[in-house]
């Protein structure tokens, strides 16, 4: 039977982890090796975790904004409360990111769409609505050019038209957003 | 000439204020183009004809008419003619004193998300003019 394991367990594995992955007097080619793995080891541990926090506190503010807009009027006028449905979507939307992609600030939109925005100045920005469907509208600004299109959100793929856009209005150079 | 003693057609220099009830609607660089994103009930967006000043009154037409039991967080101001710039336009509808709609929203038939794109579009060219009003809490 599988047992929880302990934060501490964790810590603990890290800690001999890192004393691996420390630069020491490794000399030999095994111990070389060894220290190589342990790097590649916590690297891959810190990234995740940098990913995962990142994306976890953004899913936390997500939730915050739906309670907050969660009934008729929300705006102070007749907007809808936000569609629970629209929630998922932008949750699933944010986990299937590419990792290099900074994350969207989010709003609400009086039609009960969640609005996720990238914004690097005043006339720089794109925003993506996300509503119940896999339709996604989203709209840009890049200082004198400007634009909007539609785009499917389907099995967990962020439409590449999407991803070019968030990149190029946030300077995002990565070879693997291309890729993504 | 309107019950408010404003008159009917909205000249292009007048300051348009849009109350905003959450502060997700904005950061600190900006007012968040949703924050101008048009009703899905009837289509336009509602504005109220007053500039960030006098603070007093705006904070009475937001008191009287908008907020209820909710909070205010900030007011976004625009001109008449920012929204005209934008493909929209502004047209007077009183009751109550002062309010106003911004009309004129794209539509495109039988495709709700090419709507909201267009729409969307049109959002970003007002909100990256407006100036936020932020309100003490």
């Amino acid at each position: 039977m599988l047992e929880p394991v302990s934060a501490v367990t964790i810590q603990l594995g890290l800690a001999a982890l890192y004393s691996l992955a420390r630069p020491g007097s490794a000399v030999s080619r095994e111990a070389q090796v060894v220290q190589q793995v342990a790097n590649d080891a916590v690297n891959s541990v810190e990234r995740s975790w940098a990913l995962f926090g990142r994306k976890a506190s953004a899913i936390s503010e997500l939730s915050a904004l739906a309670n907050e807009c969660a009934h008729e009027g929300w705006d102070g006028g007749d907007a809808r409360p936000i569609d629970p449905q629209a929630v998922s979507k932008a949750i699933a939307f944010m986990r299937a990111l590419p990792d290099s992609l900074p994350l969207p600030e989010m709003t609400a939109e009086p039609d009960g769409a969640v609005s996720l925005d990238w914004i690097r100045s005043r006339n720089r920005l794109l925003s993506v609505s996300i509503g119940a469907g896999d339709r996604l509208a989203f709209a840009w600004l890049d200082g004198s050019d400007r634009g909007h299109g539609v785009a499917r959100f389907v099995e967990g793929v962020v439409p590449a038209r999407i991803v070019d856009g968030i990149a190029a209005i946030m300077d995002v150079r990565d070879a693997a957003v291309r890729a993504a | 000439m309107l019950p408010s003693g404003l008159p009917e057609v909205v000249a292009d220099d007048e300051p348009l204020a849009r109350f905003l009830m959450s502060s997700s609607q904005f950061n600190a660089l900006m007012v968040k183009p949703a924050a101008y994103m048009p009703s899905a009930k009837d289509g336009n967006t509602s504005v109220f004809r007053h500039g960030a000043e006098p603070r007093e009154s705006l904070l009475e037409i937001a008191g009287t008419h908008v907020v209820g039991e909710r909070t205010l967080h900030g007011v976004a101001i625009c001109t008449a003619q920012q929204v005209r710039a934008s493909e929209l336009n502004v047209v007077a509808q009183e009751p109550p004193p002062r309010h106003a709609n911004i009309t004129g929203w794209p539509v495109v038939a039988n495709d709700p998300e090419q709507t909201k794109a267009q729409q969307k579009e049109r959002a970003l060219l007002i909100a990256q003019h407006a100036v936020l009003v932020r309100v003490p809490r």
